[in-house]
């Protein structure tokens, strides 16, 4: 594997989100309805205390990461575009790490919109601002390593659409825990807890890294 | 003679089914046709070569520039076939400037070749789906079903084109229930039986 495959393929699927952006309005779309619709569920007043407001923030965006990975893969399935990738030397390694690294791009324009909504919807002041941008910084690459494998894993079951959420979510949690805490953190103004959460996040990112690549190219078999 | 690939003994189970049960071939250059019934395996066969499916038993000897070719184009939608093309010459570290001109002389002509995949007609995606084998220059060239959805005119060029790898001492595995004029000329013929 090297990063110019990582890179070649992360090229390709940016192409292809252009030439067919349903996954990334998709996943737009989602994060948006879901944090209007969770703030309305849970009243403005509670849904503007940090620890609220993050976790409905954190929540959407697991929710984006998965459906904009699945659309990614069901497209590499349409005339089994897939086995082009597969059937290339490196090609499994290089299909995880490029989708990773393109769809982390993709879930950060989302988290982008997602958390300008989240601050203008909730009118929420955040305390460090600075350290709010390094926790949603790590919150994105914690994500898309653990989604892009249970995506790959579930890849070959007729009924992945349902699946994969059931797969991924309870493993999303300790990243969850930590995206949220560190924002409310972040938000309320605790820098050490904010950046110790980042921390946690980016430890979180590595491992799923490493596991995805290690065990991905006898999944993709 | 020096064998291009092989399968030894080789055993693959999808679902509950041995497709293939301790199959051996060896696949020198030149062309090899593999003919049988629906379900006999011919697909998993080709896949097998390919690296796509897992042996349960057996062992694959296959090049490093392996080009497999299945019943569907392979090209990404929302990317062009241009750009489709380009990135897997890439990938195999081949130059891709060879990419126009091999589209072309499948019939694709350039305002085509820049469309997304999904726009242009089923021929056409098979078409560039073909142009592979003149842009990535592979030594073992799986084909499964080449000739559905394709012209005449294609079809002939597909013929000249196996005719010329076959030429050039690389080798070619084509699958298919159709053709029977690749028989005389090729290196063997398989005949598979749907399993048991």
């Amino acid at each position: 594997m090297t990063w110019h495959r990582i890179r070649l393929i992360a090229a390709r699927e940016a192409r292809a989100e252009r030439g067919q952006p349903d996954g990334i309005v998709s996943a737009a779309t989602f994060v948006a309805t879901l944090i209007l619709v969770e703030s309305l569920a849970v009243g403005p007043l509670a849904a503007s205390q940090p620890a609220v407001a993050s976790a409905l923030f954190w929540i959407a965006m697991a929710f984006a990461a998965i459906l904009a990975t699945s659309r990614s893969f069901e497209r590499e399935l349409e005339d089994d575009a897939i086995d082009a990738v597969l059937a290339l030397p490196g090609g499994r390694d290089a299909l995880y790490a490029g989708k990773a690294v393109a769809l982390t791009a993709l879930i950060a324009s989302v988290a982008v919109a997602g958390g300008a909504l989240s601050l203008l919807l909730l009118s929420l002041d955040v305390a460090l601002p600075g350290h709010l941008a390094i926790v949603a910084v790590a919150g994105v690459l914690a994500l898309p390593p653990v989604v892009v494998l249970f995506v790959v894993l579930a890849l070959r079951l007729r009924s992945r659409g349902a699946l994969v959420p059931i797969l991924v979510l309870p493993v999303l949690v300790p990243q969850l825990v930590a995206a949220t805490n560190g924002t409310a953190a972040a938000a309320s103004g605790d820098a050490t807890g904010a950046i110790a959460w980042a921390g946690l996040l980016i430890a979180f990112a590595l491992v799923y890294s490493v596991l995805g690549l290690t065990i991905v190219a006898t999944a993709l078999e | 003679m020096n064998s291009t690939a092989a399968l030894r003994a080789a055993t693959v189970v999808l679902g509950d089914r041995a497709i293939l049960r301790g199959f051996d071939l060896e696949i020198h250059p030149g062309v090899t046709v593999v003919r049988g019934p629906n379900g006999s395996g011919k697909t998993t066969l080709l896949r097998a070569l390919a690296g796509l499916v897992p042996l349960s038993h057996g062992a694959r000897e296959a090049p490093a520039r392996t080009l497999y070719l299945g019943q569907r184009p392979g090209l990404l939608r929302g990317v062009s076939a241009r750009d489709n093309l380009r990135f897997l010459a890439s990938f195999r570290g081949v130059p891709a400037d060879g990419v126009g001109p091999a589209l072309a002389s499948w019939g694709i002509a350039a305002g085509t070749a820049t469309r997304p995949v999904e726009t242009l007609s089923a021929g056409e995606r098979r078409r560039a789906g073909l142009a592979r084998i003149d842009v990535e220059r592979c030594d073992l060239v799986l084909l499964d079903e080449p000739f559905g959805d394709i012209d005449d005119a294609a079809a002939a060029q597909l013929l000249r084109t196996i005719r010329v790898l076959a030429g050039e001492r690389r080798s070619v595995v084509i699958a298919t229930h159709a053709r029977f004029e690749l028989d005389p000329g090729a290196n063997e013929v398989v005949h598979l039986s749907p399993p048991g």
